[in-house]
């Protein structure tokens, strides 16, 4: 039998039996997808409390709370006296917006002077601020149109065509993420981050694994260049193998199960993913060269998760990154992998549209093979083989 | 030297001597928190890309797209011809939304026909999205301002009479601690002592933890004169102080070098960051009770600590979550510390509306109470389970 195929049933029964591998690989993907959709799942923010102060206790200014308070995003939870008295309850948690209406106010939107309602935030989310902001624009311009078809014809008779026919329509149409659901849009991500997360994990793991105890794997322990770069195939086609399953199951059965947008061709979008799965296990085999023990994955793996989530552009787009941390993006599988992924699944992207990703993971594919082989040939067999001795 | 003094010394060395804990306290740490404040810098991710679908071609939809191109926020990368090629750029990545002026724009706007401008945004990627939303919705109702404030002059009004008539109820909206919507001050300071707190957990749960795989244990427990309490915080007291330094330098580099806003009190932060550290110590010794085993012990951490980024609502509110997943945001030691950081930095309130969540720490720190017998016991008969 070649190394190439000894290596890769070895392997096969390595990830089978070692009880720590299988939480990376199975659990992790599995379960972690489920439990992260389910934090977001209610997608949209709605009813934040606010407080009032109504200086102006008028019908118009009753009115405006009360269209506040039937927005989805705004739940009204009561008066206060004054602005000290809502500040104490938005001190007290009880509330993070505080409404705050003017003496005067239905005199002067009467008189068509202008006359402002402030809305004081609580920043310390700002997907709440955003609530505020996108009600209190609904509401007022509702009311607004509501109030020039009523008295316009009183002051101008001619301008009256203004309000009766809308001179200029605007509109807005919300692409892709169509109901602009917060876990339809970080979620598709956050899988092909986890994809990427646990094979690293599962394939460093495994080095530690064999880095300890070389005896118990000693036969496919190449001793020369062309040995370990076979060995190093079979065992990474091991890891494809396994990895197989979770991932149809995370890029097609979760955002199924959680209703995200799903608008690309399923086979096209395993075809994409292919090269960065070979690029994430490739890059698995590097950090075989620090993991000198089973537990090293945890302590300096894990945490890398939140750099890739930032380098991948879903919160910080990567057009706004300055150049070195584009540069290092470049290099993380899941960057591309992201990218591709939320155009083809969310937007509808053919294959051919994202080309470019589809060529760099295949670079990156390219280069992590060949630098983890040098990893393998010149830090971890010789490691191996010292121990051995 | 007494046994907690060999012990305390014994556990420095392991500190300095192991590149691994190292990489773990310094390293990782230090390179986050870089990179989430540099990243971020800006404040806002301005010059989105986008493009304008001109249908039109007339000096009026000429001038908008001016309009739109000097703003700020927006960068027009292209302009392309149809709908069609508008969406294809969108899936390929290049824009993330677009703004389209129909065919025969001006002439129908001059012939009342009302036309309707239309803009889309690319909701996948929710802040560039946003803020393009922001900036077409803008310049659209500019647009429609101007052109209305022309039919209005030209019915007798004067444009003092017409500009509040176009928005008679105005609500504007003030953001506290924040106006300027800046994403670094809103991010950074949430998820940098959330790396903190899966980094400091970790390390408890590995050092602890590589005492049994490696069997000094034991001796750790003799050299304590079998006092568990001795052996347990002499070992990680060189991990606290280094933690101290780190956060204190954090909180440094957040609040003073950065300029994030700290509105309140620098001491109430301080005792809030060092007594965080202590807390997230004894939660992972408290896993680490209940699970004497590295792998497990480091598995509860990672999920967890993983998991807090979402769970503690750094973005998503807590009050929009299920109920049985949100009781869990709670249980974490970052939602206090985030907590704190609203109250005592961002808002600057008195103390007293924050004390529930400095006494979580104490609670946490009470933890290990409950489970010291079992690591001694574990301690006392190392047995590795890989």
């Amino acid at each position: 039998m070649g190394i190439f195929l000894k290596s890769y049933i070895k392997e096969l029964k390595l990830i089978t039996h070692d009880v720590g591998i299988i939480l990376f690989l199975a659990f992790l993907p599995l379960a972690y997808p489920i439990i992260y959709s389910l934090i977001y799942n209610p997608e949209q923010v709605r009813d934040v409390r606010m407080v009032v102060v109504d200086h102006d206790r008028s019908a118009l200014s009753r009115e405006l709370v009360r269209n506040l308070d039937a927005t989805q995003e705004i739940r009204i939870i009561g008066y206060a006296a004054d602005l000290g008295e809502g500040k104490h309850a938005m001190n007290s948690h009880k509330c993070y917006g505080i409404l705050e209406i003017p003496e005067g106010f239905e005199k002067k939107v009467g008189r068509g002077e202008s006359s402002p309602a402030v809305i004081f935030a609580e920043m310390s989310l700002l997907l709440r601020y955003r609530g505020f902001l996108v009600a209190s624009t609904n509401v007022a311009q509702a009311m607004g149109s509501e109030i020039l078809a009523e008295d316009i014809n009183t002051r101008a008779p001619l301008a009256g065509t203004l309000a009766v026919t809308d001179p200029l329509g605007v509109e807005n149409v919300t692409m892709g993420n169509l109901e602009s659901g917060f876990d339809s849009f970080i979620m598709p991500g956050v899988l092909i981050l986890i994809l990427q997360q646990c094979l690293v994990l599962a394939i460093g793991m495994a080095g530690g694994a064999k880095r300890e105890k070389p005896w118990l794997y000693s036969d496919i322990t190449g001793r020369t260049s062309g040995g370990v770069f076979k060995s190093m195939l079979g065992s990474g086609l091991a890891f494809l193998t396994v990895i197989l399953l979770p991932c149809v199951y995370m890029l097609h059965y979760v955002p199924m199960m959680f209703t995200f947008p799903m608008a690309g061709d399923p086979f096209e979008i395993m075809l994409f993913i292919l090269p960065m799965v070979i690029a994430s296990i490739s890059l698995g085999f590097c950090f075989q060269g620090v993991c000198s023990e089973r537990e090293s994955v945890f302590v300096l793996w894990v945490v890398t998760s939140v750099a890739f989530l930032f380098l991948s552009g879903l919160t910080w787009p990567r057009y706004a990154m300055a150049g070195f941390w584009k540069t290092l993006s470049d290099l993380v599988p899941a960057t591309f992998g992201v990218e591709g992924f939320i155009r083809m699944n969310t937007n509808g992207a053919s294959l051919s549209q994202v080309r470019p990703d589809y060529i760099a993971l295949w670079i990156q594919a390219g280069g992590y093979t060949l630098l983890a082989f040098l990893i393998q040939r010149f830090i971890v067999a010789p490691a191996r083989l010292r121990k051995l001795a | 030297m007494s046994g907690f003094q060999q012990i305390f010394k014994r556990s420095v060395l392991e500190l300095v001597r192991r590149p691994i804990y190292w990489g773990a306290m310094f390293v990782l740490p230090l390179f986050l928190m870089l990179m989430l404040t540099n990243m971020m810098e800006q404040g806002l991710p301005s010059k989105v890309p986008a493009a304008i679908v001109d249908k039109d071609g007339t000096a009026l939809s000429r001038e908008i797209t001016q309009n739109l191109g000097s703003l700020q926020m927006v960068d027009l990368v292209d302009q392309s011809n149809s709908f069609t090629e508008a969406r294809h750029k969108m899936q390929e990545g290049e824009i993330f939304g677009f703004f389209m002026i129909p065919e025969n724009f001006e002439k129908d706007l001059l012939s009342g026909k009302g036309p309707t401008i239309t803009f889309y945004t690319n909701m996948t990627y929710f802040v560039p999205a946003s803020l393009l939303f922001k900036s077409f919705k803008t310049t659209a109702l500019m647009s429609k301002a101007g052109i209305m404030l022309n039919v209005a002059q030209t019915a007798g009004l004067s444009a003092e009479e017409v500009v509040p008539m176009m928005q008679p109820v105005n609500i504007v909206s003030r953001g506290l601690g924040n106006p300027g919507l800046n994403y670094a001050i809103y991010l950074c300071n949430s998820f940098v002592p959330c790396v903190f707190q899966l980094m400091i957990m970790l390390m408890v749960c590995f050092s602890l933890g590589q005492e049994i795989k490696y069997g000094g244990s034991p001796r750790l427990l003799a050299m304590a004169n079998g006092n568990i309490w001795k052996a347990v915080t002499a070992k990680l007291l060189p991990q606290t102080i280094g933690w101290w330094i780190l956060i204190i330098f954090m909180q440094s580099w957040l609040y003073f070098w950065q300029g994030y806003p700290m509105n309140g009190s620098w001491w109430w932060m301080t005792v809030s960051e060092l007594l965080f550290v202590v807390a997230c110590q004894s939660l992972a010794v408290f896993f680490f009770g209940v699970l004497p085993n590295l792998r497990l012990s480091l598995s509860a951490c990672s999920l967890l600590g993983i998991l807090s980024f979402s769970l503690a609502a750094f973005s998503f509110p807590v009050e929009s979550m299920y109920g049985s997943i949100a009781i869990f945001s709670w249980l974490m030691p970052i939602r206090y510390n985030f907590l704190i950081y609203i109250d005592q930095a961002l808002n600057g309130i008195d103390v007293w509306y924050s004390r529930w969540w400095y006494v979580a720490y104490i609670v946490y720190i009470l933890l290990p109470l409950t489970v010291m017998y079992r690591i001694k016991k574990a301690f006392a008969r190392p047995q590795y389970v890989p």
